[in-house]
This record gives C-alpha cells, structure tokens and sequence, in this order.
C-alpha cells in the first residue's frame, strides 16, 4: 500500500508543471529552389542519445567526438524518418554535412539535407515519423522557404504524420492578407488616429463662413472635401511610414507618440476656433506625416524579412487605408444628414470637438510626461 | 483584445526571430567538447533503458510497460524533464487509445493528461478508475488533484475522504488540508497539517521524504494566506533542506521572497541557467525588479523558451507567460488575455491571483469579475489577493 501511496505523491508536483523547458522538437527547415530542396534538420541529442545511446563512456555527457563516430547511424535513423515526395515521386534525401547547435532546451545535431527530386517541385509531401514510436509528445516544427522568401509552417505529431504543402500559392498572396489585417487591427484599436480622423472630418459637411460654420449645399460638394482630406492624409502617412520602415528616417517614438497626440488637439480645438489653416487638406497631410511614422513603430516591433518588406508595407498600409474608409463610410453620410439641423454647427461639431480635445490633451500629459492615467 | 493579440503576435515574432538570430550551426572543434549532459543519474537511466529494450521486445506486456510508464513519470518528476512524460505515453501506446483500458492504465494515462492540462480526459479516466477499484488511493488522490486545479472544491473534498479510507494519515489530512487551505478554512487546515506532521514523523521512514515535502510547503503557503510570514518562511526553509531540489516549493519561496521584496534572496535562491521554467520565470522577476546584470538576457532566454512552447502548439505555460507578459514585458492587454485564457483551465490562488493583476495594470477590472466571485464564493483567503480584490472592485 506504502509503495502505492508513495508513487502518488509525485502526483501534486507533476499537476503543478514545475517542468524544465518544453517537450521533445525537432526543427526542420526546407528551402525550395525549381526542382532541389536544401535544408536542415536540428535534432535534440537528448533524444538521439533515447534511441542510439550516445553516450558512448556513460559519463552522463555527449561530447562532438561521441556524436561524430556516431554519424553513419544517425542519418540512417534520420533518413528512415523523413520523406519528400511529390505527386508520389519521391525526392531522395541525402545528408550532405553535420553541425551542431544550441536550442534553449539543450543541444541539437544539424544535419545539413539536400534532396533532387524529378521536376520542379511544386507541391510537397513530406512524411514524418521521427521519434513517435518513444516519445508521443514529440513534435516536428517545419518552415518551408522558397525562392521568393515565402514561407509555410506545418506542425507533425503522432497523429498527424504527413503533411502536403503548396509552396507556389503560399504565397506571396497569404502573407499579404495577414498584414492587410495587421493594418485594419493597427487602425481599429488606434484610439488617436481614429479621433484625428473624425476631427479632420467633422466639419467636411460645413464650410466657414467667418468665424461661423454653415452646411455645405450638396452633398458632391462635401464628398469632395472629405476625398481632399483623405487622400491628403493617406499620401502624407504613406511616405513617412515607407521613410520609417526602411529605416530612412527614425524619431524616438515617444516624442512621435506625443506629437501625435497634440496633432488630434490641435485639430479638435481648431474645429471651435480657427488656429490652422483654412484648407483642411494641408493639415491632413502635414499632420499625416505624423501618423505615419506611429504606424511605422508597429510595423517595425514585426521585424519584417527583408525579402518581403515591400508587401509587407504595402499590405499593412492597404489595412489602414481599409479602416480609414470604413470611418468615413459611417461618419461622413451621418454628418451630413444632421448637417442642416440647428444643433449640428453650433453644439454637435463643439461639444465632439470639446470631447476629442479633452481627451487628446490627456494623451499628451501621458505620453509627454511619461505617465498613465487613462482607461486607453 | 485586438491589441493584446496583435502585441503576443508580435512578442511571438519578436522572440522567433531574437531565437533565429542567435541560433548559428557551427562545427566544434574538438572531439572533447561537451554537447549536451543528460539529466538523469545513470542507475536510473541504465534501468530505465533495460525496461525499454524489455518492452521493444515485448510490447503486449502490460506488466513491463507499467513499469517503465512509472519510472518514466518519476524521472520526469525527479529531473524536472517534461520528455518522460512523451515517452511514458509512448511506452503505454498499446492502451493508449482504448476507451476502457485496465485500471493501471487508466490512472497512468490521466497523470499525463493532467500534467498536459488535458484535465477533462484525466477525470473521465479517474472516474471509471474509482468506479473500477473504490479503494484505490492513487486514483482518488489524483483526481481529488484534479478537481482542486480546475476548482472543483467540493468534488476533491468528496475525494479527499476516499483517500482518508485507505492512505496513511499524513497524505489524507494533507489531501483535506489542500482544499481546506483554499476555500476559507486555512486556520484549521494549518492545525490539522502541524498535528499530522508532528505525529507522523515517527512513522514515516526515510524514503518518504517528498510526503514531508509536500505537507510542508503546502502548510507554509498556508502560513502565507493566514499572514504569517515568520511560520511561512520557517517552514518553507524546512521544507527547502528535506528536499533543495523540489522545484514545486522552490517556485512557492521565490514568490514568497519576491512579496517581500526580497529580491536578492530569489536570485541566490535559482541559478542563471536553470532548466525549469516556472523557476526562471521567477528570477528574471526578481533581477528585473532589482536592475541586475543579467536582468536582460535571462528575460530573453524565457521569452525564447515561452515561444519554443508555442511554436509546438502547447498551452500548459500560460500561467507563468501571463506574468512573464504583464510583469517583463508590460503588455497589460495580452497579460489579461493570457490570465483569462489560463483561469478557463486551472483555478489556483496563483491563477486567481494573476488575473487580478493583469485585469488591474489593463484598467478592466471587469475582466476579472468571475475570479472575483469565485473568491467570494470559495471564501479564499490571502492579504495580497484580497488587496488585490480590493483595487478591482474599485470604481
């Protein structure tokens, strides 16, 4: 019973997962070039030493020269692992070269993989079976990289062993979406640079007329100042976020982020009293380069590769073009309708602005002092 | 939410890429360079490895694959190696996937399954265990570990008495006093502990030390929840010379020293470079905390291990990436995410306690509204978190 007992009291330990690093990976890297396939496959020693026993003096350590005489073995386990195919024709793998490398559960062989197979290579099988039959934790982490920089990831596991993937759509088209959606989340959740928007559009369906704000006659008419003002905008963001990705030209952010904050204040307090310039397409642009370079702080925590950093940017700008006109597609039809109503001019467009300015003074004390106080 | 997803993307990207940066194959060379050093000492390994040639020959053999799945599971516990616990899964292959394997298997297969967060299926298999064998203690004090985790207090107090049938009295109180310590009755689960430990130190033999351990860090963490910090740093210090490699209470003291602001006693306490994660993740808090030299790169190393952990698809960190996230890199939204994400699975005071933190640092304290009433409903006590609670609750 003791003994029963005592196995059990493992148990409260192991549910808490005091446990070291990660389960058992492999890394296995594909580079696809017309119809080769050159890669690498890091393997732990750990779990080479389970299957082939490693340690040749059993000093609880494998050192290079128990790992190289021990070459011929491990790529025959290897190759016997791993299969590339495609279209049921095989690519016969071959283990040009062996390093080794450091991964942060421990020490890795790198086993340098070069494969022809019969024609370009297209879609690839690649069959996977290392380690399953020891360890059924054990994963294999595949990146496929082709020539033009794009790249597929699969994940293999005990149940799931084969994986067919499709280098040439994997495109350049998958990768472009999801920074077209990084672009519409950026824009979304960007407090500031939506209520600069709606402060720059606000008044796009009055003109003034002195100090006094009257209603635009048609609706063409405000279609076009709020087109100017876009347009001004998008183009003055778009250069500093391209100046800023590519390193060109570099502002610490907090100053950025501070300056962007007093641009929306700026821009609300002039809503209640002119202090800008009367054509609002100058001040969307001059304060767009502005905007950009915030943008152009999120884009770059992403560390783009530089093989795909043109679309990278164009699909993240693309984003935020596609947010902005959602904003204006709401905001503009709603501003005009109430455009003539009494309240619009005098309490709507001040009590907003008032609202914006409050709000983006807040920003400025937070960002320039470098405090928080705001619940966004 | 959008942004605290948008930030653990790019965390993950971020640390992808810092761990590609510095990953650079290289050829060693000399023959005498160390590669790796195997973890385990080699009387286990050796008996560990003849079970295993037994088995390869033997693979129907139930007998033989218990246990070398039970050695595996004491390896991975004793070498902290998560590894073992693959490769017990693999040694019970034969059974794995069997709706109603023999009831060894059963308990086998839910220790691994708890220990992945799998926690439903542990139950299902813990549960036809009990159903199987109402005395076996094992089951029952597995899954009564179960349902505390997921906070089913009332099931593991139910459990706790079925072990009380059959165990020795140290694990029974111990298994009470675990449930009792979180659900309002820490005083007399402290009493019920220091009665039992005092009483059992006569019967207990000397092998049976990780039962000491365990009742003793569990009192000290109890001492902690009672505000009573002398007897909680006592015991844990008690606790740390039965057994200084026990990562479990090694986890609970560093937490312990980092309440106190004892920060230059948590990096004392856990090497630079050691392998066990929850413990790293606690001495990049205290040299993050006291501005040490090596605050940076160990902060680093964690990321990497946490992005490693998501690249293969695993959830079982998030409590630790939580604080890792809130507290190393100040992203408060994806810190409440993580928390919240976490709480859905496991219900401990650590589970509770970190959504309220990162709920409190995101400004959405109504994020934390569930783990609020849990508390209320459980009558959970501990100065920090009912402070916590506190500054939640505020409007």
């Amino acid at each position: 019973m003791i003994a029963r007992i005592l196995f059990a009291l493992c148990l409260p330990s192991v549910a808490t997962t005091a446990l070291a690093h990660k389960p058992s990976d492999s890394y296995l890297t594909l580079r696809i070039d017309e119809t080769t396939i050159d890669g690498q496959w890091d393997i732990a020693l750990r779990d080479l030493d389970a299957v082939l026993d490693l340690d040749g003096n059993a000093d609880g350590r494998i050192d290079w020269g128990e790992l190289r005489r021990r070459f011929a073995e491990i790529d025959a386990y290897a190759q016997s692992h791993l299969a590339l195919s495609l279209a049921g024709a095989s690519c016969p793998l071959s283990i040009a070269d062996h390093e080794v490398d450091r991964h942060s559960d421990g020490g890795y062989v790198v086993l340098i993989l070069h494969a022809a197979c019969p024609s370009r290579v297209d879609a690839l099988a690649v069959d996977y079976s290392l380690l399953f039959d020891i360890d059924a934790q054990h994963r294999g982490l595949l990146k496929l990289e082709s020539g033009s920089g794009s790249v597929a990831s699969a994940v293999f596991s005990a149940s799931s062993r084969r994986q067919s993937l499709a280098p040439a759509e994997l495109s350049a088209f998958r990768q472009f979406r999801a920074y077209v959606a990084d672009g519409i989340q950026h824009i979304a959740a960007g407090f500031d640079h939506l209520l600069f928007l709606v402060a720059l559009l606000l008044p796009s369906v009055l003109v003034r007329n002195g100090r006094r704000w009257v209603p635009v006659t048609s609706f063409p008419r405000a279609l076009r100042s709020v087109a100017g003002t876009v347009t001004a905008f998008t183009a003055a963001h778009s250069v500093t976020l391209s100046l800023a990705t590519l390193s060109i030209v570099s502002l610490p952010s907090r100053l950025v982020e501070s300056l962007i904050a007093l641009s929306v204040l700026l821009t609300a307090v002039d809503n209640i009293w002119p202090i800008l310039p009367r054509r609002r397409w100058q001040v969307a642009f001059a304060f767009g380069l502005l905007h950009g370079f915030g943008f152009a702080s999120v884009l770059m925590d992403l560390k783009l590769p530089p093989s795909s950093l043109a679309l990278s940017l164009f699909g993240f700008n693309v984003g935020v073009e596609i947010g902005q006109l959602v904003l204006v597609l709401v905001l503009v039809p709603l501003v005009y309708l109430v455009r003539d109503t009494r309240t619009y001019p005098r309490a709507g467009l001040t009590f907003a602005s008032l609202f914006i300015a409050l709000l983006s003074s807040g920003w400025l004390i937070e960002r320039g002092l470098d405090v928080r106080f705001l619940p966004f | 939410m959008r942004v605290s997803l948008l930030v653990c993307g790019f965390g993950t990207l971020l640390a992808l890429v810092a761990g590609s940066a510095i990953a650079a194959p290289y050829r060693p060379q000399a023959d005498s360079e160390v590669l790796e050093t195997l973890p385990a000492g080699p009387a286990s390994d050796r008996a560990a490895r003849a079970l295993r040639a037994l088995t390869v020959r033997d693979p129907g053999n139930l007998d033989l694959a218990l246990r070398l799945a039970e050695l595996q599971i004491a390896r991975a516990r004793g070498t902290s190696d998560p590894r073992e616990l693959g490769r017990a899964q693999a040694t019970l292959a034969p059974w794995w996937n069997e709706a109603d394997p023999p009831v060894p298997v059963l308990v086998l297969r839910a220790t691994i399954e708890q220990s992945n967060h799998v926690f439903g299926a542990a139950r299902t298999d813990l549960e036809r265990a009990v159903a199987a064998e109402p005395k076996n203690a094992q089951a029952w004090l597995t899954l009564a570990t179960v349902q505390q985790v997921t906070g089913d207090l009332r099931g593991a107090g139910e459990s706790c008495r079925h072990v009380a049938e059959t165990a020795i009295a140290l694990v029974a109180t111990t298994c009470r006093a675990s449930i009792d310590g979180v659900s309002g009755n820490a005083a007399q689960a402290y009493d019920a502990l220091d009665d039992a430990l005092i009483r059992s130190s006569s019967e207990l033999r000397k092998g049976e030390t990780s039962l000491r351990v365990w009742a003793t860090t569990l009192q000290a963490e109890i001492a902690e929840r009672l505000a009573r910090p002398d007897d909680a740093e006592r015991l844990y210090r008690a606790s740390r010379v039965l057994d200084p490699n026990d990562a479990y209470t090694t986890a609970a003291y560093a937490d312990f020293l980092l309440d106190a602001g004892r920060d230059a006693e948590v990096l004392n306490l856990i090497a630079r470079d050691t392998p066990v994660d929850t413990l790293l993740l606690r001495r990049v808090q205290a040299a993050a905390r006291s501005g040490s030299a090596d605050a940076a790169s160990s902060a680093d190393d964690l990321g990497q291990r946490f992005a490693a952990l998501r690249a293969r698809g695993d959830r079982v960190h998030l409590r630790e990436e939580a604080r890792y996230t809130l507290e190393i890199l100040k992203a408060s939204d994806a810190a409440l995410d993580l928390a919240l994400d976490n709480w859905r699975v496991q219900k401990e005071p650590l589970d509770a306690r970190i959504v309220l933190e990162a709920a409190i640092a995101a400004r959405r304290p109504q994020a934390a509204g569930e783990v609020l009433a849990w508390m209320e409903a459980t009558g959970l006590e501990g100065g920090k978190l009912r402070e916590l609670a506190r500054k939640a609750q505020m409007p």
